[in-house]
């Protein structure tokens, strides 16, 4: 009977007789007969030529069976040596002694060689599934270290992609494993030209490489987007055209993306399939709660997608609080989750803002959870415009072929006006003049200023009055939504105007609009550094341009720029 | 833990029943229950949670792929019988936007 | 009924296995079992009784010599009981008891060379 590969089996018998038959009877059955007449050569023998299975007498001088088996096991390490004990002992006692010495099976005398056969089977076959076993690891060890390597280079290229973020900004805190990305957890944050801060959290499907990848993309749309002067709305249009164009079907962002504007004193939120960001209002020591309420990003088709956004003011100091579901998600050992009603706890009993993150963290902790690599926070404050200093943008041309002398005029009607933000394009145009580039964060900030106003106060008609609250803050913004899909006529003109002054030079900017206009005198009176939530665009536009004048009863707003030569 | 489909008597409505954990282990079992060989679809499909324990985000993405099979914005999907767990995740990613869900 | 002194099954059984080596299985448990049976009288103390029975008891078994195999038992139990005048006895048939069974192997050991 041989349906085995020979297998090279060692005796261990110290009666010679026994010792005989025993290796006839292997023998004739294909294998190798190695044999020892007690235990300490049946340890060494072991040793030397590492036989594969061993039949080992339980009694025998010098070493007992029990304890060459115990040394042999020893020797043997990972790999699986069956030892089978040959006994006549019939107790369950001496049975479980060879069990207990590592023995695996055991062989009654007289032998049987029918029966001896069917156990060298069985035992060949654990000791290939071990061996399979200890393969299968090794291979699986192999492939998981090529895997962290190539996690090592995609996070080495998107921390390439990502360094020109702000995310060590003054009023940043933020809670991240490393290797979060490949959990699929994004945070981005950077400076738009106005100062304004854009900060994005996301959280891919799936993980490793393939929820990785689609981050790189994203980041690059954030940051050059944010970078030009673009608006969140058209910025979460243009990640979720790319995500939808170039992700398969079932793969898609949750996202919620941040505005902050330290000059508008106000945060700019959308939210599509993330847990509940919380807006905190030190004054009050209220958390309100920022929900989804859009699908994630590269869900819709750039028909069906809706960048609608919500608006709230903040104080300087208050912060807004984002998360990933990591942290909600933290299991226990008895799989209950750690939930929103435990972080809300951690709130309530938050005394000092600045510890917030630590103290979720150590809830965390002490909750039991395993420690995720996807768990993401971030806590952006709103700090004095003064206190953040963004960074300048770098140029890469030589100057030597920039206009001096020009004009251009623009008139966004009703059409355009519902669609198009017109700043970037009007930015990157003006930033062609090298005298202007130090200035761009106020240019654009007051370009701004001047195109919302006429738009929503001119074109639109809102009374800006009503952004005097919280609760008028919402009506406002949801009214000018409304305005602007049911707009059919009106217009803003811009007019841009650059010529040589000595040495340097002069920007003359008129932003013109189809409104009422509104009563100039009275604007003008109020104090230049006023703290209301309403109002403070012309403040703004007196501080940062020069000359600021307005017209035609309000309709027309004109302001200079000037710039010395150049070194 | 398995998917089962069920098509009306007259063939315009699929019925996928999941039950157990609805995750990314059932991926080739949920495709393999709508599509067909001659690649046409029923008019309406039903996908009944009522055994369905837990959802995640694969499991969006499942109904992703069964509604671009379907036809896309031309589907007509209903997801019933959604536990309050379940409808929790559903309502965070705002998929009753895209689906009707019950 | 008295016990077979040797099974001829598993004499056929054994010289089914050994085929050309049968005869020299024989003899080697023969001067074997001269041996065990000198390490019985020499042993003193209970757990060296109790060993040498053990092994004597093992090959005599897988040799198909019954009466034998079933006295070492009986031995072996005594030493463990420490019944030492029960040992004199049992030793005694043991002797006898081989001394009845090992002629008989030779001949089997003779038959199996000339046939």
């Amino acid at each position: 009977m041989q349906s085995l590969e020979p297998l090279t089996i060692l005796i261990a018998e110290d009666c010679a007789a026994d010792r005989m038959l025993l290796s006839h009877i292997v023998r004739r059955q294909g294998h190798e007969v190695l044999t020892a007449a007690h235990g300490a050569d049946a340890v060494d023998t072991f040793r030397q030529q590492r036989p594969h299975l061993v039949l080992m007498d339980a009694m025998m001088p010098v070493m007992d069976g029990f304890e060459a088996a115990r040394q042999i096991k020893l020797l043997a390490g990972e790999t699986l040596v069956p030892i089978i004990f040959l006994t006549s002992l019939s107790e369950s006692e001496a049975l479980a002694r060879c069990l207990e010495a590592g023995g695996d099976d055991f062989l009654a005398k007289p032998y049987n060689p029918v029966i001896l056969a069917a156990k060298i089977k069985a035992m060949d076959r654990l000791r290939r599934l071990q061996a399979t076993v200890l393969q299968q690891r090794d291979l699986i060890a192999r492939h998981h270290e090529y895997l962290l390597n190539e996690q090592r280079v995609a996070k080495a290229v998107f921390d390439k992609v990502a360094h020109s973020g702000c995310l060590s900004a003054p009023n940043i805190r933020y809670l991240q494993s490393p290797y979060a990305l490949f959990n699929g957890d994004l945070l981005l944050a950077a400076f738009n030209p106005a100062g304004d801060m854009h900060v994005l959290l996301g959280d891919f499907t799936g993980h490793g490489l393939p929820a990785a990848v689609g981050a790189m993309p994203l980041a690059e749309v954030f940051y050059g987007m944010t970078a030009k002067g673009y608006g969140l709305p058209e910025t979460l249009r243009e990640m979720n055209a790319k995500l939808k164009r170039i992700l398969p079907v079932d793969m898609f962002c949750c996202a919620t993306l941040l505005c902050l504007s330290f000059q508008r004193r106000s945060v700019e939120v959308w939210n599509g399939g993330m847990p509940d960001g919380y807006l905190h209002a030190i004054a009050t020591g209220e958390r309100k709660p920022l929900t989804s309420r859009h699908l994630p990003l590269g869900v819709l088709s750039p028909q069906t997608f809706d960048d609608r956004t919500e608006v709230f003011p903040m104080a300087v100091g208050d912060r807004v609080f984002l998360l990933s579901d990591g942290v909600i998600d933290t299991c226990d050992g008895d799989e209950q989750l750690f939930g929103v009603e435990r972080l809300r706890q951690v709130f309530v009993a938050n005394r000092q803002p600045d510890t917030l993150l630590e103290e979720i963290e150590q809830a965390l902790r002490d909750f039991g959870g395993d420690a995720r690599d996807d768990v993401s926070m971030v806590e952006v404050s709103l700090l004095e415009a003064a206190q953040l200093s963004p960074p300048a943008l770098v140029y890469s041309d030589s100057g030597q072929s920039c206009p001096l002398d020009w004009s251009a005029s623009f008139e966004f009607r009703a059409a355009t006006l519902k669609r198009f933000n017109p700043l970037p394009y009007l930015l990157q145009l003006l930033l062609e003049v090298h005298g202007l580039r130090a200035q761009s964060g106020a240019l654009y900030s007051v370009l701004s200023e001047l195109y919302s106003n006429a738009l929503e106060h001119g074109v639109l008609g809102l009374d800006s009055s009503l952004k005097r609250d919280a609760s008028g803050f919402a009506r406002y913004y949801l009214q000018r939504n409304e305005r602007l899909d049911a707009l059919q006529d009106g217009y803003v003109r811009v007019h841009l105007q650059v010529t040589p002054e000595g040495k340097g030079g002069c920007l003359t900017v008129r932003v013109e609009d189809s409104g009422k206009g509104f009563d100039v005198a009275r604007a003008l009176e109020r104090p230049l550094d006023g703290v209301r939530l309403s109002g403070r665009g012309v403040s703004l536009v007196r501080q940062l341009g020069r000359n600021a004048s307005w017209s035609d009863e309000g309709r027309s707003a004109r302001v200079e720029f000037f710039w010395e030569a150049l070194a | 833990m398995t998917v089962t489909a069920e098509l009306s008597r007259d063939g315009k409505q699929l019925t996928i029943s999941v039950k157990g954990r609805f995750d990314f282990a059932k991926h080739l079992e949920f495709r393999k229950s709508y599509e067909r060989k001659d690649g046409k679809m029923p008019k309406s499909v039903v996908v009944d949670l009522k055994d369905a324990t837990y959802l995640d985000s694969s499991a969006l993405g499942m109904l992703l792929l069964l509604r671009d099979h379907s036809g896309g914005d031309r589907s007509d999907i209903r997801v019933v019988n959604s536990s309050s767990d379940v409808r929790k995740i559903l309502a965070i990613s705002n998929f009753d936007k895209l689906f009707d869900i019950s | 009924m008295a016990d077979i002194h040797l099974d001829p099954d598993v004499l056929s059984a054994l010289r089914e296995v050994m085929e050309d080596e049968y005869p020299d299985l024989l003899e080697t448990f023969l001067r074997d079992s001269e041996e065990r049976l000198s390490d019985l009288r020499k042993a003193k103390d209970a757990s060296r009784f109790m060993n040498a029975a053990h092994s004597f008891k093992g090959s005599s078994s897988n040799m198909g010599a019954v009466r034998l195999a079933k006295l070492c038992h009986e031995l072996e139990q005594c030493a463990k009981e420490r019944k030492m005048a029960d040992i004199e006895k049992l030793l005694e048939k043991i002797d006898s008891e081989f001394a009845i069974i090992r002629p008989l192997y030779e001949a089997e050991r003779q038959r199996s060379l000339s046939g």
